[in-house]
């Protein structure tokens, strides 16, 4: 009769003291959509590392005479404009943008991870003024800045993956200093404290353990949207020029010729996916905290 | 008799609240001129040697000295920063290096099609959203499913996809529209769904998460106990407490909206923001380039803070003696 809540009480905040969640850490098998998705990365990511092992053919030597020719088994993406084979320049071309996203969200754990630690572990003015700056950088519209960023760089691949990092710093920063903040505020680690744990240890062993789960959880998903960012700088042309065959690029010359539409749906797939598989792991990583 | 509205309206912690906001917002205005300013003072290559004695302008040398002593071109960098930052208080945003006109004049020529792009985008956005979160919570199961997976999805097409998918279908297939013809309103129409599609998806994000929430309410238990239908309970009580908080977001989404115009306006060949942004990085038109960027962060800032201003009215839960700094509800389906 008096009892109509369901649901178990739960500790304020959420957090969890370091030591249970270690160990108490689900062992279940993830789902088929988690499976496929992280088999898809890490196909992108071995065409990245090692593209010869996926494709005999070379992605620069076109043969006029097969120009234009749709996806078939010997030419799986089919053929462009000047007989260049498809699917060996995707496969090539996700060297520079799989790598670009990897260097994006790197200054984005880095530099924003950083600028939200030292803003929540120290709190007081320095909080007050690196809030602004994250406000600041939250202000200005994600991709105007990367755009901004890259023109002020250079025309250049690993400009546009620089921008897009700063241009992700602000969002890591807000992560990991709400992060710190709530652990910060935790009874074990006002116990902690008590028993004599300098700021230092409390930092390492405590707070950043923490803090992580968030941060690589939000890292998987902004290496899909840096992916996105990255390729709408390529498909802009703010990328390397043409030789080279960054996915966001392939769609902008296919849109050329709509006779060969394969030669956009097959990079833009390819795109589509990788973020996708991103974004569904990053769920699976949240669910399973 | 004062009704007890309007004496929340103007109680001790709203006005402190609402005072806080708006020299945080104008902190925020300003420190984003500087930050782009130093940004784009970083630029390679000498502005000066670049466009004004290129001789397609047709500068005559005093013209070029006029230009250099009124950006203080001559001087050191924060003594440019300083006079430019003067000069944006008096809202003088400067003369184009490309064409030699005021900027405001530049940017007052091309912001109407991107207000237009931009507010249709979001009316679709928000259509959009509504309907796949309607469709999630009334669908039978097998056709909600897929529906869930509808936002994440969108995510993850780069909006040049749709757009060249757009073009593909409706223009080049069905002849709905001339591509020729980028301002006219089904052009329009279109290229403000590829620009509003991935902007839909946060706002369903969420508002599906707050309907799952709801709907896990005691209220909502009892009044499904005493036989109220899925649609009828959606429309009568979970609607409501759900949609508040995507106010925020879409005030949120402000940003995608300005940044993704660059992209769709490209595609469908309009001209807006988002080709004036374009031409200034490729001549490296400064004046114009800092222009647009302090414009997109005003307007950010300006639209959150209405809302910030309004929330608190519009949801009388909100309590604001003891907020300090920022009273936002949950508004992201991502725990941040």
């Amino acid at each position: 009769m008096t009892t109509i809540t369901t649901e178990a009480p739960q500790a304020p905040g959420g957090w969890k003291p370091s030591a249970l969640r270690r160990g108490g850490g689900s062992r279940r098998v993830p789902p088929v959509g988690v499976l496929l998705s992280f088999t898809m990365l890490l196909l992108v990511v071995g065409w990245s590392l090692a593209p010869g092992l996926f494709t005999g053919q070379d992605p620069a030597r076109g043969v006029p005479a097969e120009a234009f020719q749709g996806p078939s088994l010997a030419h799986l993406f089919g053929t462009d404009h000047l007989g260049r084979d498809e699917f060996a320049r995707v496969v090539h071309g996700s060297a520079s943008s799989v790598t670009s996203a990897l260097v994006a969200v790197a200054i984005g754990v880095v530099v924003g991870g950083l600028v939200g630690l030292v803003a929540g572990f120290i709190g007081s003015w320095v909080d007050v003024v690196l809030s602004r700056v994250v406000d600041v950088l939250l202000a200005i519209p994600s991709f105007l800045l990367a755009v901004v960023v890259v023109s002020a760089l250079g025309f250049e691949t690993i400009n546009a993956a620089i921008a897009t990092g700063v241009s992700a710093v602000a969002v890591f920063a807000r992560v990991m200093r709400s992060e710190v903040l709530k652990t910060r505020r935790a009874v074990f680690v006002e116990a902690s404290l008590l028993l004599g744990g300098s700021r230092w240890h409390v930092l390492v062993r405590h707070v950043l353990p923490n803090a992580s789960r968030s941060v690589l959880n939000l890292a998987v998903l902004q290496f899909g949207l840096s992916i996105l960012v990255i390729a709408g700088l390529a498909f802009l042309g703010y990328g390397d020029p043409p030789p080279a065959s960054d996915w966001g690029l392939l769609v902008s010359s296919g849109k050329d010729y709509p006779l060969a539409p394969w030669l956009v749906y097959a990079p833009a797939v390819v795109t589509i996916a990788t973020v996708l598989s991103a974004n569904r792991i990053s769920r699976w990583l949240r669910k399973t905290d | 008799m004062t009704d007890t509205r309007s004496r929340r309206l103007v109680s001790r912690p709203y006005l402190t609240y609402a005072l806080q906001r708006v020299v945080q917002a104008a902190v925020v205005v300003l420190l984003a001129y500087c930050f782009t300013f130093l940004v784009i003072s970083v630029l390679p290559g000498d502005p000066v040697s670049n466009t004004l004695r290129n001789p397609e302008n047709n500068f005559t040398e005093d013209e070029i000295a006029r230009i250099i002593g009124y950006y203080g071109l001559d001087q050191p960098i924060h003594v440019q920063l300083w006079e430019s930052l003067t000069r944006f208080l008096r809202l003088d945003l400067g003369v184009s290096l490309r064409s030699n006109l005021p900027v405001s004049r530049a940017i007052s020529e091309v912001i109407g099609s991107t207000v237009v792009l931009a507010l249709s985008a979001l009316v679709v956005a928000v259509v959009l959203a509504f309907g796949v979160a309607y469709g999630v919570r009334n669908l039978p199961t097998p056709l909600a499913r897929p529906l869930r997976a509808l936002p994440s999805l969108f995510l993850s097409v780069p909006n040049f996809v749709i757009g060249l998918l757009l073009i593909n279908v409706f223009a080049f297939q069905l002849g709905l529209f001339f591509v020729t013809d980028s301002e006219g309103g089904t052009a329009t129409f279109f290229a403000a769904v590829a620009l509003g599609i991935p902007v839909s998806a946060q706002i369903a994000e969420v508002l599906i998460a707050n309907l799952d929430h709801e709907s896990r309410q005691e209220y909502a238990s009892f009044a499904t106990s005493r036989g109220l239908s899925r649609s009828r309970l959606f429309w009568r009580h979970l609607l409501k407490p759900s949609s508040l908080p995507v106010v925020t977001v879409i005030a949120l989404t402000v940003g995608e909206l300005l940044g993704g115009a660059l992209i769709t306006e490209t595609i469908f060949g309009r001209t807006g923001i988002g080709s004036l942004v374009q031409r200034a990085v490729t001549t490296q038109d400064l004046p114009v380039l800092q222009a647009v960027v302090v414009l997109a962060a005003v307007t950010f800032v300006v639209v959150n803070l209405v809302v910030d201003l309004v929330y608190p009215l519009l949801d009388p839960r909100v309590d604001l003696r003891g907020a300090t700094k920022r009273v936002r509800p949950v508004t992201e389906a991502v725990p941040a």
